[in-house]
């Protein structure tokens, strides 16, 4: 491989005589790799750049591979980001050529981009006026197919030239015409983000851009992807990911457990009497324990239309949860709030199991979302399920009929449990756009959860 | 420094007593860095990859006695780093009730000292191997700073003790909890994966020489067909690898068959979930089609 920056790196340092002038040339380049890194998300600090460099320093330049398992031991820590590090290191490493056509390339594509936001200016107005649109709002409007395009200019044209009661429109009439336009566009931006977010270019510099664009690529690691879009062939290794998730959630409420134990104050009165053997000097001390018990686990599923997308998913985390946690309650929720605990059997479906008890009580699978009437039914029906150790997860996309009464009751619940978990499986950015998910949160804690790079994470804050 | 080894060397100690590495592991290069740049190597990957055995063969490649600290939930600083001597404390308060200085009871005579305080105290260079680290709390983790970071722990009756010769530091972790960014900050890092039919197969013949070929491939090659395609609880480890290969060479067996796999399959497969697992999405006799399938494809790439 001709690698120019390689070989710049390379005949910088070698042999035995190199000296400070070089050596800080070389550390240029480490700090600009560093740099690099943790533009794709990697923690490096200045402590870890210079082990790079004495690692560099010791095993020498002369072997790409070799210095890559050096940079990937000093600077890399967590399995998570080694693909990160790998794409990032292909890249800075590439020939100048290589690089010099990916820097073409994304300058064409920002250009590309900016040349498309620049048409909209021209292509939405109001009889010859700019139009008081966001550029996020352009930036759907240019993704748009040239059809629906031409209906928006059309509704622009039409407007301008419209009148009212005979008189033609004014300038007055513009901020309407916005509104409307807004509103059109807002619908747009959520129908194409259902599939793929609309991405600006990312960045103008070529090594990062083409990262940015392997790393996408690479979203085939399942950890990232939206849950919804796992095919199943895949599923073997995604249950692999919740078991081994929800092992850990489990063998971490231990932790806590025994960790809380010996905190306890001294226990003056046993410590005494253990030391009387002793003549009654202090030898052996004796806490006094505070036991906090383990949390108890309630879950509750959203199993309406909006969530169907995920119960496969639902249905493995609960599976694997009950698997390793004992004396978990699950219940699932539609219209009605269904309780699911003792009814898991091996090898069966969460589809099937879910239908099985709807039969018991008559109802629909995948139709609309109560939460309010479900927490309802489970205060009044079972009374016992929520103490102060009850950990209650709610899995639900918070789209919900009744929404403040359900935020009314959660508010009652939270007071009674030791912690209110929500994981939402709608993306954050769309929060604001469900009318009651800012009622929910002052009584809970949220956290978006579509892919298992998600959970993990979360799991990781709470536990 | 006129006994610093070089690379090559490093992976010549190695192979001269029997540890297996190949390039693409990057076991012996981690390993080698770690060495030379003092620092503690902390090394993650899946259970029964062989990550324990890397510190037992750096002790021997480094000629330095292994210490050992087994992590788990509640490990403290009395159990891990050092404990009065109370008993003997005690006597000898009673031996000498009349002259007798505080000082004198708080001293190394007192003090037991647990495995991190041995390997800071230890004349000779020691491997100081710290088992499961993701076993302990937190503030355990918080606690080992100061003794990765400078080598030195504080005993507050006594003082700060300092290494006298550094240990060489390595830390394993099954992952089960993330570690702090600062302790992984302080550490070279080496992520084991379970090895390739290839190492495998050698790792086989070098540790049961009697062992045919043909058998340690076959051997190889099924149990990594056990770990790619099915979704276990817990993977084979190199060493129930090795159990199961002795068995059936024990057996007088020199390849596989249904029969023989389904005999011995609890070598491989420790819980009942698993076996149970085996038999729904596998099977004997699938495995072995399995694994001649991957033959296949070897001879396909070689040819």
């Amino acid at each position: 491989m001709n690698l120019v920056n390689w070989h710049r790196v390379k005949g910088m340092s070698m042999g035995n005589n190199y000296d400070s002038h070089r050596a800080s040339e070389l550390d240029r380049y480490l700090v600009e790799f560093a740099q690099l890194l943790r533009t794709v998300g990697l923690k490096i600090s200045p402590s870890e750049i210079s082990d790079a460099t004495e690692g560099l320093a010791l095993i020498g330049l002369v072997d790409r591979e070799k210095v890559e398992a050096v940079l990937q031991a000093t600077l890399v820590k967590n399995v998570q980001h080694i693909s990160a590090f790998q794409e990032a290191f292909r890249a800075y490493f590439a020939s100048l050529e290589q690089k010099e056509a990916w820097q073409k390339e994304a300058a064409h594509k920002t250009s590309q981009w900016n040349e498309q936001i620049e048409k909209t200016y021209q292509d939405l107005r109001f009889q010859d006026n700019e139009l008081e649109i966001s550029d996020d709002q352009r930036a759907v409007y240019a993704n748009l197919p040239e059809k629906d395009k031409q209906r928006l200019r059309d509704f622009l044209e039409k407007s301008s030239k419209g009148t009212r009661s005979g008189v033609p429109v004014d300038h007055t009439y513009q901020p309407m015409v916005e509104r409307v336009l807004r509103g059109s566009l807002e619908y747009w931006r959520k129908k194409l983000n259902e599939d793929d977010p609309i991405l600006s270019p990312g960045s103008s510099d070529g090594v990062l851009s083409e990262v940015e664009r392997a790393l996408r690529d690479r979203e085939v690691e399942v950890i990232s992807r939206d849950l919804k879009k796992i095919s199943p062939e895949e599923w073997p290794e995604v249950i692999r990911l919740i078991r081994r998730l929800s092992q850990r959630l489990a063998s971490q409420v231990t932790r806590r457990y025994r960790a809380a134990r010996r905190r306890g104050g001294l226990d003056m009165r046993s410590t005494l009497r253990k030391n009387l053997r002793y003549g009654g000097v202090l030898v052996d001390r004796s806490y006094r324990s505070r036991r906090k018990g383990r949390p108890r686990i309630v879950l509750l599923c959203d199993i309406s239309g909006s969530m169907l997308k995920y119960t496969e998913f639902i249905w493995q985390f609960v599976y694997g949860l009950s698997s390793v946690v004992s004396g978990i309650k699950t219940f699932a929720f539609g219209e009605a709030l269904i309780p699911l605990t003792g009814k898991f059997r091996k090898g069966q479906t969460f589809e099937v199991m879910v239908k099985e008890a709807l039969s018991i009580s008559g109802k629909e699978w995948g139709g609309g979302t109560n939460l309010a009437s479900a927490l309802e039914t489970l205060q009044k029906k079972y009374p016992d399920t929520f103490n102060k150790q009850t950990l209650l997860l709610i899995v639900s996309d918070a789209q919900t009929l009744e929404g403040d009464k359900a935020a009314t009751l959660l508010g009652e619940v939270q007071r009674h449990v030791r912690q209110v978990l929500w994981l939402n499986t709608l993306p954050e950015r769309r929060w604001s756009e469900t009318p009651y998910v800012k009622a929910f949160l002052p009584f809970c804690q949220m956290y978006e959860c579509y892919t298992l790079g998600h959970l993990s994470q979360i799991l990781n804050k709470q536990f | 420094m006129t006994n610093r080894r070089n690379l090559d060397q490093f992976e010549r100690e190695l192979e001269a007593i029997g540890y297996i590495t190949e390039r693409d592991d990057r076991i012996a290069l981690t390993a080698f860095l770690a060495t030379e740049l003092g620092k503690p190597l902390l090394v993650s990957g899946p259970a029964g990859v062989g990550k324990t055995e890397i510190a037992k063969v750096l002790s021997q490649v480094l000629d330095a006695p292994l210490i050992r600290l087994q992590c788990y939930e509640g490990l403290d600083e009395t159990k891990s780093l050092y404990e009065w001597n109370y008993q003997r404390q005690l006597l000898k308060i009673q031996m000498g009730r009349e002259h007798l200085q505080e000082a004198d009871l708080f001293s190394t005579d007192y003090l037991l000292p647990r495995p991190l305080l041995q390997a800071l105290l230890s004349e000779k260079r020691t491997v100081l191997l710290i088992d499961e680290i993701d076993k302990t709390d937190s503030e355990f983790e918080a606690f080992l700073f100061e003794l990765l970071g400078e080598f030195q722990v504080s005993i507050p009756e006594m003082g700060t003790i300092k290494a006298k010769e550094r240990p060489m530091v390595v830390l394993t972790s099954n992952g089960e909890r993330e570690l702090s960014d600062g302790l992984k900050r302080r550490c070279i890092f080496l992520h084991v994966e379970p090895p390739s039919i290839n190492k495998e197969v050698r790792i086989l013949r070098a540790k049961v020489p009697d062992l045919p070929e043909r058998l340690a491939l076959e051997v190889a090659r099924a149990v990594n067909v056990l770990r790619e395609r099915l979704s276990l609880n817990k993977i084979p480890s190199v060493s129930e690898t090795m159990d199961w290969a002795k068995a059936l060479l024990v057996m007088g067996k020199t390849g596989l068959d249904p029969a023989w796999v389904e005999a011995t399959l609890t070598l491989l497969l420790k819980s009942q979930e698993d076996v149970e697992l085996f038999y729904r999405e596998m099977g004997a006799e699938r495995l072995i089609f399995e694994s001649s399938k991957l033959a296949q494809g070897e001879r396909h790439v070689h040819g």
